[in-house]
């Protein structure tokens, strides 16, 4: 069960005969405290695509940043096109013929799309001035080729994340990359946009460039991938077709087997605790608004808010919360109406928010995690101007160990988390404050497996002991799964509603029907024009890929593509 | 104004606060502009004290005065003589923000045909009629000469220097060796830089006294870093160790008067302010003159102090 | 962790002994290894007397830098403290000496206009949301300005009831050293203990989280520029008591010595990190530098050399010591 190409392209399983582009061999990294890299192997060949699987804090991100230049292996070699190499920065990754994309884009906000592909080696003429027609129109080529329909004279300030990603790729293939290491490229995409990710990878793959993937999503594994290399507590525990059952891949990579995958457990709804009435904002550049939206979070239910990306749910969230005002409606909580555009007030009222970009919005990176863990407390735990230091420290490390979060410390900084780890700070923050209503604004991307059930369970504890949550996720199985009732927004409303509990094919086909066929229809904006209408389909696309799962045929994927 | 036109892109706040400031201060902008004074800076008595001399100066002779401060910028000075020449002043007076960087300013000026004279500080370049200033080197000798009679003609003494690459550190240095030499029985045992400052004189005597035992005598190149100094004597100021300073402000003055310094080279900066007044309007008569002007340095001991208004 | 990579290296060279000492201490290395190289080239550094004098000629430094870092802690910047100082003293020895209003009024007067100084700047940040660099730069000429209007550009006499802040307690020991000590026992605890310093922590960590975790961000940066105002008044009143005089000239570009004295100190430019005692650390290593040049007799030129290489030798150190931790 491999990809559909699978059939006009005999030996996808990387039989020898293939040119080897990339070799890893028992490379190990240690950090202070951390044993990162443990003796992995990785072979890619020319034509491939190679997944690599792990959970986080596997050592993915270690072993791309060592072949991208960041970090130096302890031990062990890299081999490049046969011959042993060191790649000490950057630059050498680049003449080695390796780009990455990394989840952070390395784009200059200020910059054309052009300037941002040839930044640093922008073609020049005879007086050694940019010569900006030649670099626009290579730049076009390029955009051409990954189907970007923006003007490479754009600023890519106004870009969306799928469309800075194109960029991100066009930049590689631009410098005629050999190797092309994609770190988690689908965690912040659209269903439709992945779809045409997906067809751009292919395309490089039949050009013979060798593509190592990283992704969370399993079922892209079959979709797209060739072979599976199975990265856990920092080795290379398995080399396997992409063919190989999602059960078994996530045995190798959590080392167990996970029985439940949205283990919610109802409890008896209470009280209403959050009222929305009419709540109403106007969008502006770069967010979506949002008109009349009613909502309802009783204690111990859990209202999941589903919609595609740009519904406005995010915003919804924040308007709750205070982050955001907004020009019409109210917000009660107990009865009681907040006011509006202010973050303490909600604070009190016993809301809190596990936002959308857990290191941007959520995380104190590079300070310890008992400061990150009480910092929604500090009201609470300051007498007289003085904070209570010692409590704190108390109440994070029992929150910390609540939580089970692998670290070496409460001294270790934020950063040095895995991406799970660092979700289960972000929500032991919340508990630590005593919320009553927690906002979950995609909870678990960039999350793997085995912390994704942690949270979950969380989730159940919370409402077991009468808090009420309300989820925003794009992962349809999930909100589905954990959700009491699912409210489906579209173009900023809410557009019907789904109940819980049932993740199966046909509930997630409910709640599509009724993202899409709001969001159809006459919303444009700007560069990425016509969006709304052509990402509807492509998640229709996605989903039906989703679904299907046992074929896992992703050439309805493909059809929902417009960005080409 | 000339320069207006570049202006297009000042903001209406830049001219408000301008206006303002030009309100408050009492400016009269109207009528014939006779002579200009671009000088280096006003935070400092000195400058004000040439300002005080040269408006003093104008207004005998019935004559309106422009003058500007450049804040220590020789940018600022180079706009600031391009206004001179756009007011048709008869003669610029430029008192140097740095020697080499008043070129440009002087070329201003002589493009216009408006003779330059300089004050204080020469100028590297460009035509100026004459230079008005002290006479540093001959003040440093002075200041050596008074502060060797003060200790009998034998004994230990520091050097507190002045701004490192100041002109008036250099020469008021070099006259002050050039002065010490005549006395056999003088050491000068250290010779370290305080900026004309005066909590940094006060440090670094403090810091000196650590390292040198029996320093009887000291030369500050200004009287700033000579009252620091003398603060961190303590008692023996005036008494077992001879503080000598170099400018004659009012605080020096005070301090020779009290005792606390033996002695300060008075700079006579109204003087310099009328000379440069009177040079200036000689060389728009067209008059030839010497190359340089040295207004003479005075002595200010206990014996003379009370002239010195201080 | 540290300890780790130090037994890791192998050899007792002197030599290498010295450089894993100095990484493994950070500032405080430093410290130690440009005392134990001034004592070794002048035999006068060593003693209590000049011990002290590095206390006093650290002290305005080290108060200044105290305010600065709470500022840097939140990822600002405060250019204006030298000038604050100045006229903070400046308007003390006015009402003092010129208008006679007594010393009991004159300095809270003082202390008072720094804290205003400091909010003007907080507020043109916060709420402005002008760059800190700007706004500070902008307080830093207008409070200079100022002090030459308030003095007319001459130095006012200082009330002789507060030059006491600049003498010695007992013939021996400096009372600036104590204010010193003060105010930094008075920042350590600001710091570690109070809601602003932790929300400085916070807000110069990550401003948006630190918004979305209910910190008042834009009030508290407003106490931030406040404390520094009222740092810096403190500081320019022991200069103004060392100097007897107020003078609307002190403490010009005394702003970078402080910058550098919380930098050296291990603090972080880009906010979320510094402590008290690194910055005490920080100003004891520019005034050790100063005093030994002095001591040694190292000419004008060469003095400005050695402490641009020092400062840049303390950060590097540090900054090594941390990758070599991480």
């Amino acid at each position: 069960m491999t990809g559909v190409n699978d059939d006009v392209r005999p030996g996808r399983e990387g039989p020898p005969g293939r040119a080897e582009l990339l070799r890893v061999e028992g490379v190990t990294k240690a950090f202070p405290g951390v044993k990162a890299l443990d003796g992995v192997d990785l072979r890619l060949l020319a034509g491939e695509v190679h997944v690599l699987l792990g959970e986080n804090g596997a050592g993915k991100s270690t072993l791309i940043k060592m072949l991208a230049g960041a970090h130096r292996p302890d031990t062990g070699r890299i081999v490049v096109g046969g011959r042993e190499v060191a790649v000490r920065s950057a630059q050498d990754a680049e003449r080695l013929g390796i780009a990455t994309i990394h989840q952070e884009f390395n784009l200059v906000p200020g910059l054309t799309v052009a300037e941002n592909v040839f930044l640093g080696r922008q073609p020049r003429n005879r007086l050694g001035l940019v010569d900006r027609r030649t670099m626009n129109e290579r730049a076009a080529r390029l955009l051409e080729r990954v189907r970007l329909r923006v003007p490479p004279t754009a600023p890519v300030a106004g870009l969306g994340i799928a469309a800075l990603q194109m960029v991100e790729i066009a930049k590689a293939l631009s410098l005629d990359a050999r190797v092309l290491i994609m770190d988690e490229p689908t965690a912040v995409l659209t269903s439709g946009e992945v779809a045409t990710l997906f067809g751009i990878v292919r395309e490089l793959r039949d050009s013979g460039v060798g593509v190592v993937f990283i992704t969370h999503h399993l079922e892209e594994i079959a979709a797209l991938g060739d072979r599976v290399t199975v990265l856990r507590d920092g080795r290379s525990v398995a080399e396997v077709p992409a063919s190989t059952a999602e059960d078994e891949l996530i045995r190798l990579m959590v080392g167990r087997d996970v029985t439940e995958q949205y283990p919610r457990r109802r409890t008896p709804a209470g009280a209403p605790l959050l009222r929305v009435r009419g709540l109403t904002r106007r969008g502006v550049a770069g967010a979506p608004g949002f008109e009349d939206v009613d909502l309802e979070v009783r204690a111990g239910e859990v209202v999941g808010l589903a919609g595609l990306v740009g519904a406005g749910r995010t915003e919804v969230a924040r308007a709750v919360f205070g982050v955001d005002r907004y020009t019409a409606g109210s917000v009660e909580v107990d009865g009681r109406v907040l006011r509006p555009g202010d973050v303490r007030a909600a604070m009190r009222a016993g809301v809190g928010l596990v936002p959308e970009d857990r290191k941007a919005q959520g995380l104190l990176l590079d300070a310890p995690l008992h400061d990150n863990l009480t910092l929604a407390r500090l009201h609470r735990d300051t007498r007289a101007g003085l904070v209570d230091r010692r409590a704190q420290r108390r109440e994070a490390a029992a929150m910390a160990g609540r939580l089970k979060v692998r670290m070496s410390g409460l001294e270790q900084p934020a950063r040095t988390l895995s991406g799970g780890n660092q979700q289960k700070v972000v929500i032991g923050k919340w508990l630590l404050a005593g919320v009553r209503l927690l906002i979950l604004d995609e909870p678990t991307r960039g999350v793997d497996v085995g912390a994704k059930v942690e949270i979950y369970r969380l989730v159940n504890e919370l409402t077991a002991a009468g808090c009420g949550v309300l989820m925003v996720s794009s992962d349809l199985p999930e909100v589905l799964g954990m959700s009491d009732r699912v409210l489906v927004m579209a173009r900023g409303r809410v557009v019907g509603e789904v109940p819980g509990g049932d993740q199966g094919p046909a509930a997630q086909d409910a709640v599509m029907e009724l993202a899409v066929r709001h969001a159809e229809g006459t919303e444009t904006g700007g560069e990425t024009g016509g969006q709304t209408g052509g990402e509807a389909g492509r998640q229709t696309g996605r989903e039906t890929g989703r679904q299907t799962g046992g074929d896992k045929g992703n050439t309805s994927a493909m059809e929902g593509s417009d960005v080409g | 104004m000339r320069r207006r036109g570049r202006g297009a892109t000042a903001s209406a706040a830049v001219l408000l606060v301008l206006g303002l400031g030009l309100g408050t201060t009492g400016c009269d902008r109207g009528g014939n502009t006779d002579l200009g004074l671009a000088l280096s800076t006003m935070n400092n008595p000195f400058f004000v004290g040439i300002k005080k001399g040269a408006q003093a100066e104008a207004k005998a002779r019935g004559l309106k005065i422009n003058i500007t401060d450049a804040q220590n910028d020789p940018t600022q000075q180079i706009n600031q003589m391009e206004t001179f020449t756009s007011q048709n002043v008869k003669a610029a007076i430029i008192n140097p923000v740095d020697s080499d960087a008043a070129v440009p300013a002087v070329g201003v000026a002589n493009r216009a045909d408006v003779p330059v004279v300089s004050i204080d500080r020469g100028v590297n370049g460009g035509r100026v009629g004459t230079t008005i200033a002290s006479d540093n080197v001959e003040g440093g000798r002075l200041a050596a000469r008074s502060l060797a009679a003060a200790l009998g003609g034998r004994g230990r003494v520091v050097v507190l220097e002045g701004q490192p690459g100041t002109s008036a550190a250099r020469e008021r240095g070099k006259g002050f060796e050039e002065g010490v030499r005549e006395f056999p029985g003088i050491e000068v045992v250290a010779r370290q830089p305080a900026d004309f400052d005066r909590a940094k004189g006060m440090d670094v005597m403090a810091n000196l006294l650590q390292a040198h035992r029996g320093v009887t005598g000291v030369f500050a190149a200004n009287d700033e870093m000579a009252l620091g100094a003398a603060k961190a004597l303590g008692s023996s100021a005036g008494g077992k160790v001879k503080v000598v300073g170099f400018d004659g402000t009012p605080d020096g003055i005070a301090a020779v008067r009290d005792g606390t310094l033996t002695a300060t080279v008075a700079q006579q900066p109204e003087l310099l302010g009328r000379q440069a007044v009177d040079r200036a309007l000689r060389a728009a008569r067209g008059e030839r003159l010497p190359k340089t002007v040295k207004v003479p340095v005075v002595l200010v001991t206990r014996k003379n102090a009370a002239e010195f208004g201080g | 962790m540290s300890a780790e990579a130090a037994v890791r290296a192998p050899g007792t060279a002197p030599a290498e002994w010295f450089t894993r000492a100095v990484l493994r201490n950070g500032p405080l290395g430093g410290l130690v290894a440009l005392v134990a190289v001034m004592a070794v080239l002048s035999r006068d550094f060593l003693h209590g007397r000049n011990l002290l004098n590095v206390g006093v000629q650290a002290s305005v430094t080290a108060v200044l830098a105290f305010g600065v870092t709470f500022v840097i802690v939140s990822a600002g910047i405060d250019l204006s403290v030298g000038s604050v100082a100045a006229l903070s003293a400046t308007v003390t020895a006015w009402a003092a000496t010129s208008q006679g209003l007594p010393v009991v009024a004159a300095l809270p007067l003082g202390l008072a206009v720094g804290v205003v100084a400091g909010l003007v700047s907080g507020a043109l940040v916060a709420y402005g949301r002008l760059p800190a660099f700007i706004a500070t730069l902008a307080m830093l000429s207008v409070a200079r300005g100022l002090s030459l209007v308030i003095s007319g550009g001459s130095p006012i006499a200082f009330p002789s009831a507060l030059n006491h802040l600049g003498d010695t307690l007992g013939g021996w020991l400096p009372v600036p050293v104590l204010v010193t000590v003060a105010m930094g026992l008075l920042a350590a605890l600001v710091l570690a203990r109070t809601y602003t310093g932790r929300a400085m922590f916070a807000i110069g960590g990550n401003e948006e989280a630190a918004r979305l975790s209910g910190i008042d961000v834009k009030r508290r940066k407003l106490v931030v520029y406040a404390l520094s105002g009222l740092f810096a008044a403190v500081a320019g009143i022991v200069l103004a008591a060392r100097l007897t005089s107020a003078q609307p000239q002190a403490a010009t570009g005394y702003e970078l010595d402080a910058i550098a004295a919380v930098v050296i100190g291990g603090a972080s430019l880009s906010g979320g990190s510094g402590k008290a005692s690194g910055t005490l650390i920080g100003a004891l290593i520019l005034a050790v530098l100063r005093n030994g040049l002095n001591l040694l007799s190292v000419s004008a030129f060469w003095q400005q050399v050695a402490t641009g290489l020092v400062i840049a030798m303390a950060v590097l150190l540090d900054t090594l010591r941390r990758r070599s931790t991480r």
